[in-house]
């Protein structure tokens, strides 16, 4: 590259520079604390408008007083000084928009961070939108495949639907999320995991295992670390969420994970005692309820005439030591269409994902489930519920008779099945395969330390030797009398030989 | 008691200072400042009497224009600035406050309430660079 050409660049972008005169707002600032600012001036502001300080750092105005604006800091406010000029830029907050962002990290400001260059963006969208309306919206009857078979098979989600990850510390919640964007793949899904006042290292680890497992390629990582002001957390499940709705906008499915609310209820909570808001109950601001709420009803699946496409989201909710009638977690569980509840226990019994399937629930339903699906999985939530009960009451004495202990043997063959390792999900033709076997009882005689190890060979066995009965679930949901016949006849011959 | 507004105590002495007497407005000072002491509002009074201001400069129709220029402004401009201001917020009066920076390289700032029309070299300069550096 000459000089030449350089300087001949310059001077035609120098040429094509045209500056508009126009008259600005400003004001002054008077105090600035903890990520916070109070403005004076700044008439004719509106409620969500960005505001530019000298040194070109981004605010918003939250609080809009008499004499006064309060303002949230996006950068480093450590540089901002009493008296400073604060220009109001008659914007309300956007975030940059366009498909090169698949596959990219970004910050909540839609800022790449993963290092792999500026991604070029022509169109923006406002962070705040109002949920699209009755007229344009569509029932949720298309399951997400999310390849864990305890969720696919009793707990379905359907596109379009709000179903909350709920559980202690440590209880496998994220992995629930990663698993569901890791089986995605070919499921014509675009993904979006917004991380809120997580560990960066953690996020390190989930993106390494999303690149290597190739989700990547579908999905957008918005990320506000714990490093960051409590304004980047505020509103980046916010900025998730927009993304989601240009990609909806195009027609497509979107899936949306929060990762997870309850620090984003905290980094509100955060801001609104500095702005000095009136605390209410464990001294989370009034409208915490509305933060949630006009955040998960974004989420909707819309009819044809109106583009069709959809938006599933996926909050996650960490309760503490498993209460889930803290504020946050009864909040968000009003507001999804279901939850899916993990345990500790369940999580140090071996039980994984530790799904606790009695709490759990979708209120969506079966409407979300493929045919099969649902002949084989009808019945396994109340089996798995008496099992329960029975298992309580077989600890007290042994007479038990020979229905009880039968209905004792498939629960616990019903446990194990739905037993899955992390990042191992399973396409939905194989779990029908597995828990046709289960529901019909071919299992009953297997021993239960064995289960998984007849579940391997069982589902690679099947897959050789009844090609129509998968392909009859792959086109059409449901299989026919001859594919039934073809997989009975399967599990039977693979049963005998396992046995030997 | 409701919390009196610094505002509305501005707002109060204005009304009750409006059409008085040189006389009349004596005792009406008089007055307002008993209030201020028995109220203990006398260390609010510097913000009360910028309310006021602003109060008589908007009743009035006048506004208060702080330019900044590189150079002294020449006599014609001044009226015709005047002129411009007038017509763009409706007002009777304008009282121009000069103040004379060399940084601003040349052309001028106004500063109205909390409205600013920047015409200076020093701007345009800004914003041409930042028209440069931009991400591409």
């Amino acid at each position: 590259m000459s000089t030449n050409y350089i300087v001949e660049n310059l001077k035609k972008d120098i040429d094509n520079f045209s500056s508009q005169i126009k008259a600005e707002k400003v004001g002054h600032v008077l105090e600035v604390f903890d990520g916070i600012a109070k403005i004076s001036g700044l008439s004719d502001i509106k409620s969500s408008e960005m505001v530019t300080f000298p040194n070109g750092e981004m605010g918003v105005a939250l609080n809009l007083e008499e004499d006064t604006v309060g303002v949230i800091i996006f950068d480093d406010f450590s540089k901002i000084k009493e008296g400073d000029e604060v220009k109001a830029t008659g914007k309300i907050l956007e975030v940059p928009v366009s498909d090169n962002i698949i596959g990219r990290v970004v910050n909540a400001l839609g800022v790449e961070i993963d290092g792999k260059g500026v991604i070029k963006a022509d169109k923006t969208y406002p962070i705040e939108k109002v949920a699209p309306g009755v007229i344009t919206r569509l029932s949720v009857d298309k399951p997400v495949a999310t390849g864990i078979k305890v969720i696919d098979a009793i707990i379905p989600i359907g596109r379009g639907q709000r179903e909350l990850i709920i559980g202690d510390r440590q209880t496998g919640k994220t992995a629930i999320a990663v698993d569901t964007i890791l089986n995605q793949k070919g499921q014509n899904m675009i993904c979006v995991y917004v991380s809120i006042g997580q560990k960066d290292s953690k996020l390190r680890k989930i993106q390494t295992r999303l690149e290597k497992g190739g989700a990547m390629a579908y999905t957008i990582i918005v990320s506000a670390g714990s490093s960051e002001p409590a304004p980047l957390s505020y509103i980046a499940p916010y900025t998730g969420v927009s993304i989601a709705e240009y990609f909806m906008d195009q027609g497509k499915d979107v899936l949306i994970i929060y990762d997870d609310l309850s620090k984003h209820a905290v980094a509100y909570r955060e801001i609104s005692l500095l702005l000095r808001r009136p605390p209410g109950r464990e001294a989370f601001p009034g409208d915490v309820f509305y933060l949630h709420s006009r955040l998960l009803e974004r989420a909707c699946r819309r009819n044809q005439e109106y583009g069709g496409g959809s938006i599933t989201a996926l909050p996650i909710v960490e309760t503490q030591a498993g209460d889930v009638t803290a504020y946050i977690p009864t909040n968000v569980i009003s507001i999804t269409d279901g939850q899916i509840f993990l345990e500790t226990d369940l999580f140090y019994k071996g039980i994984r994902p530790a799904v606790n399937v009695g709490l759990s629930v979708s209120r969506v339903g079966s409407k979300a489930q493929i045919k099969a699906m649902k002949k084989v999985a009808g019945t396994l939530k109340l089996d798995l519920a008496q099992y329960r009960e029975l298992e309580a009451f077989a600890q007290f004495g042994s007479d038990l008779d020979n229905a009880t202990k039968q209905q004792l043997e498939r629960g616990k063959r019903a446990v194990e099945v739905l037993k899955q390792p992390q990042y191992a999900p399973m396409a939905v033709e194989r779990q029908v395969a597995i828990l046709y076997a289960l529901t019909k009882g071919y299992l009953d005689d297997v021993p239960v330390d064995k289960i998984k190890e007849f579940e391997e060979g069982l589902i690679n066995y099947t897959e050789n030797k009844t090609k129509k009965f998968y392909k009859e679930i792959t086109e059409t949901n449901m299989w026919t009398d001859t594919g039934e016949a073809e997989l009975k006849k399967a599990i039977e011959d693979f049963k005998t030989s396992f046995v030997k | 008691m409701a919390t009196l507004l610094n505002n509305d105590i501005a707002r109060a002495i204005y009304l009750v200072s409006k059409d008085k007497t040189h006389t009349e407005l004596h005792d009406v000072n008089k007055k307002v400042m008993e209030f201020l002491a028995r109220r203990r509002l006398l260390s609010k009074t510097p913000d009360i009497l910028e309310r006021l201001d602003k109060i008589i400069n908007y009743e009035s129709e006048k506004i208060v224009v702080k330019v900044s220029s590189a150079r002294k402004l020449k006599e014609e401009l001044k009226k015709e600035l005047i002129f411009f201001l007038k017509k763009r917020y409706k007002v009777k009066e304008v009282v121009l406050t000069e103040t004379l920076d060399e940084k601003l390289l040349g052309g001028m700032r106004l500063e109205i309430n909390d409205e600013i029309i920047d015409l200076t070299v020093k701007n345009k300069i800004k914003k041409l660079q930042e028209h440069l550096i931009r991400k591409i």
